[in-house]
């Protein structure tokens, strides 16, 4: 290794230290007795029973998890093509197509969320997982799409040239060449999206409804009565369980190679 | 690459999973487990406070009408106004200020309640009756009253505190925590210099102004939603905050947190239940509110909440610590005003406090 | 079997006009930018030309351009460059601390470069409120953070971190960190490793090797970075809010407040948004077309 390898790692090292840093105080606050959340008071596992009861917030996650799985699937189906439609071809108006695109991100959320709230209404469509998913969807892609774009940006097409004179079909071409091309940045996009989708509080308040309240609506909820730990526990279990699988996939994949 | 999109799927298949089996905790009539889609009594559409309804008191009315209650939150008056006036969905049950429900009486945003279905009114105190908002209770049954008042810790002020000059001064730079709400912090200069907070014109704005310019720059923090953490946390040791805010620190701070009312005159708040045009299950909504009204669900409310319980009956079931908590029941005869509802106006008292924040040099 | 091989010849610096299959390919895109993108902000834009109702909403009776007289007002242009300050800080604040750790992971290899990249992005499927809430209790002045540096004997009275504009700083950083890292990272990772070499063992020391050719090459990421941490940045009004004590207040605040707060004043709001959108949308549109240009897509 390098010593710049090993700067840069030791950089790294500080910025996950900094990253976990709330992360650590949030889960060992989930254990915390006091209600409160200010200051420790003994350990317990009771946040967790409590959120085993909580059919209000469970079923926030589930919304939660549902709502972000779609809006990354149909933003990553949407970034990807428009990026590499917008670099293959010579749209008339790509830059104002692009620009559009990347409005959402400007707009400030009151007012996207309110605007969409108002188009819904006026073309009759009820609230529901439809309507934060595509709300999610607006303001997710263009992250997809900025992504891929970087990725893009200096492709060599004898790459794909290449493929289509091994004997290729230009739909081959895509799917064997260019996607596993473009990967790192449709997952970084999907990453990235998937993110936004789960936390997004504002939009999704003006474009829910009860049934679908998903787990920023209910937590944002909570902050009057002072964050319970319960909501801590849910985090800690949200990231519980990702890391878990993080593990088993690598297990798998370590078996299989 | 291709792990990502394994693990994310695969933590969110399993969190799915795990979501699914647990958390029905929701007891189910006979009848509703028998109707799932079409229930059985109907659907209550509830568009109230967020954080001001123990979710147990709802199941508990869900177990016995067998109504399925569709809580949606918000976290102010105009949140619930954006939405319920967009159209796109038809609540049937409001929870609105003082201030709003007389501006949606005005606009005949409401629909009057029919006191017949009503019995438990009669626990509500005579002296919520006669309110500029609602005077015969027509259009609202008053939830949970509070007020806005003067939290000290003790232990780092020792000089009693009890009114807004005395709140503000240069000894507590830094120390002060106060809500975020215009119309609250206008206000409170307005009644400091003897002018009634509902009487907002420019040239009543313009004496406040002087009012803000010095106390802004006091303020260390502004929080509408939880201001009792930064006194719990210590960060602050003054506050001028909801009273509900006011009797937990009471109750969780060690007996170092006291609650007075501003001698100048505080604010008195009345959240309701009102019941919007447009509501489409009548009979459910009147169910709920009669249902909110025994005494016996209004002390769990008050148990969570620790406001002024406008339930006469209610109140005598409370223990001796809640209601000697100063906050929730304050003692004496304090000077209390509502808002009134004053339309337009509300922009120019925000711009006020916005600007004045603004040069309070932050 | 070259079939159609020809539409997919394009040698950089030039593109294909679009066929049919290109056009009706971009619909779904178009589609969806009509629909969800323009029809709210052509909304959002009348809006603004209307008058306040008085339940919030508007008058659909008069129009006006009162809303964006208010717009000019001073305290509004001040907190505007407010905004425009704090995000600016943090995307540079966001380059420079993550640049090192995107490199690091574009050039790991594909086990590493998995788990690094869960690693910085599971932080933040955690709840944004929770997260900084615990910022709140590292800050405050009986918090971790001031614990610590008590304990240690490096201070003898509690700083004072939290409620003031670095906690703010603190808390963009943190939430725009990953969505700097991951699009420089795309780029990162599809340098050639002989290239890197080369410019490093030119003897050219590795500052100028990283400024002159790494960087450069990895333009199109940061550029995306840049992008997608100060746009948003501009908007935010929570971090600020709860951290700053709700002292810096910024343009995502003052809309709000239009909207969800007391203010009621929705075409007002909506003036504020649209100016906000317009200001970026001649700016992004300029930008790009030099972008475009320079990659030969225009």
């Amino acid at each position: 290794m390098s010593w710049i390898t090993r700067l840069f790692a030791g950089w790294t090292g500080l910025v996950l230290l900094f990253f976990y840093l709330p992360i650590a105080i949030l889960v060992l606050f989930s254990f915390n007795e006091s209600r409160l959340n200010i200051q420790w008071t003994g350990f317990t596992f009771d946040w967790y029973v409590k959120l085993w009861r909580d059919h209000v917030l469970m079923r926030a996650v589930k919304n939660s998890l549902i709502v972000a799985a779609f809006s990354t699937a149909i933003s990553v189906l949407l970034g990807t093509a428009g990026a590499w439609l917008l670099h293959r071809y010579r749209y008339r108006a790509a830059g104002l197509l692009e620009t559009l695109v990347f409005l959402p991100m400007i707009v400030p959320e009151v007012i996207l969320g309110v605007s969409l709230l108002i188009l819904f209404v006026s073309i009759n469509l009820q609230l529901g997982y439809s309507t934060i998913v595509i709300s999610h969807v607006t303001f997710c892609f263009p992250f997809v799409m900025a992504a891929v774009q970087a990725r893009l940006a200096g492709l060599d097409p004898s790459l794909e040239e290449a493929a289509l004179d091994l004997g290729a079909t230009p739909l081959q071409a895509f799917f064997k060449v260019l996607v596993p091309y473009l990967m790192p940045a449709i997952v970084s996009g999907a990453l990235m999206a998937f993110t936004l989708s789960l936390d997004d509080l504002i939009v999704t308040y003006f474009t829910a409804s009860a049934r679908t309240a998903t787990l920023p609506l209910v937590i944002f909820g909570r902050v009057k009565k002072g964050l319970d730990p319960s909501l801590n526990a849910i985090s800690t279990v949200l990231i519980g369980v990702t890391v878990l699988a993080l593990f088993v996939t690598e297990a798998l994949r370590k078996r299989n190679a | 690459m291709r792990s990502f999109e394994w693990t994310r799927f695969l933590a969110a298949a399993a969190f799915a999973a795990l979501v699914s089996c647990g958390g029905e905790e929701r007891p189910a009539t006979p009848a509703e487990e028998a109707k799932p889609e079409s229930l059985a009594g109907g659907e209550l559409n509830l568009f109230a406070w967020s954080e001001y309804l123990p979710q147990a008191v709802i199941d508990e009315f869900t177990a016995e009408t067998g109504i399925q209650v569709n809580y949606e939150q918000y976290g102010s008056n105009e949140e619930m106004l954006a939405k319920l006036t967009s159209g796109a969905v038809a609540y049937d049950l409001v929870q609105p200020s003082e201030y709003t429900v007389e501006a949606m009486v005005k606009e005949g945003m409401l629909l009057p309640l029919d006191k017949a279905q009503l019995p438990n009114l009669k626990n509500i105190g005579q002296e919520y009756y006669g309110r500029v908002h609602d005077p015969e209770l027509t259009y609202s049954v008053p939830y949970m009253q509070g007020t806005v008042g003067i939290v000290a810790n003790t232990e780092k002020i020792e000089e009693p505190v009890t009114s807004y000059a005395q709140v503000f001064t240069d000894a507590h730079k830094g120390r002060i925590v106060v809500l975020d709400d215009s119309r609250e912090v206008v206000g409170w200069a307005l009644a400091s210099v003897g002018v009634d907070p509902n009487d907002i014109t420019p040239e009543n704005l313009e004496k406040a102004k002087p009012v803000l310019a010095k106390w802004l720059p006091l303020v260390k923090v502004y929080d509408s939603d939880s201001p009792k953490t930064a006194l719990l946390n210590g960060d602050v040791d003054l506050g001028v905050v909801w009273s509900g805010e006011g009797a937990i620190l009471i109750n969780e701070g060690g007996g170092k947190f006291t609650y007075t009312l501003p001698s100048d005159g505080a604010h008195m708040f009345i959240d309701s239940l009102a019941i919007p045009k447009g509501a489409q299950n009548l009979p459910a909504a009147h169910k709920f509110i009669d249902y909110l009204l025994r005494p016996e669900v209004s002390v769990k409310i008050s148990a969570d909440f620790p406001y002024t319980n406008p339930n006469v009956e209610a109140r005598k079931l409370l223990s001796e610590a809640e209601r000697a908590n100063a906050a929730s029941y304050p003692p004496g005869d304090p000077k209390l005003t509502t808002f009134k509802d004053i339309g337009a106006a509300a922009a120019d008292v925000d711009k006020l406090f916005t600007d004045m924040k603004a040069q309070s040099g932050s | 079997m070259r079939q159609g091989a020809t539409s997919f010849t394009a040698a950089a610096g030039t593109q294909r006009a679009p066929g049919r299959a290109g056009t009706l390919l971009l619909l779904p895109l178009v589609a969806w930018a009509t629909l969800f993108v323009v029809a709210p902000a052509a909304i959002m834009l009348v809006y603004s030309f209307l008058e306040r109702g008085t339940l919030g909403g508007v008058e659909w009776s008069t129009a006006t351009l009162e809303n964006y007289a208010g717009v000019g007002n001073p305290v509004y242009l001040r907190i505007v460059l407010r905004s425009i300050l704090y995000a600016g800080i943090t995307t540079l604040l966001c380059l420079a601390a993550g640049y090192p750790v995107a490199y690091l992971i574009g050039r790991a290899n594909l086990r590493y470069r998995n788990l690094l990249l869960m690693a910085v992005m599971i932080p933040f499927w955690t709840s944004f409120l929770i997260r900084t809430y615990a910022w709140v209790t590292i800050l405050k002045s009986q918090g971790f953070l001031n614990s610590s540096l008590l304990a240690f004997g490096f201070i003898q009275q509690p700083l004072e971190m939290l409620y003031t504009p670095g906690a703010v700083i603190v808390g963009l950083v943190y939430t725009f960190l990953p969505f700097m890292i991951l699009p420089i990272f795309t780029s990162v990772e599809k340098l050639d490793g002989a290239l890197i070499e080369a410019a490093l063992d030119l003897g050219a020391g590795p500052v100028r090797a990283f400024s002159r050719v790494i960087v450069p090459l990895t333009s199109p990421g940061i550029s995306a970075g840049v992008l997608l941490v100060f746009v948003p940045a501009l908007g935010i009004y929570a971090v600020n809010d709860i951290l700053g004590g709700g002292r810096v207040d910024m343009i995502g605040n003052i809309i709000e407040n239009q909207i969800k707060g007391n203010a009621r004043n929705w075409p007002f709001g909506a003036a504020l948004g649209t100016a906000l959108l317009f200001s970026f949308a001649v700016v992004y549109y300029f930008v790009n077309r030099r972008q475009r240009v320079a990659e030969g897509r225009a």
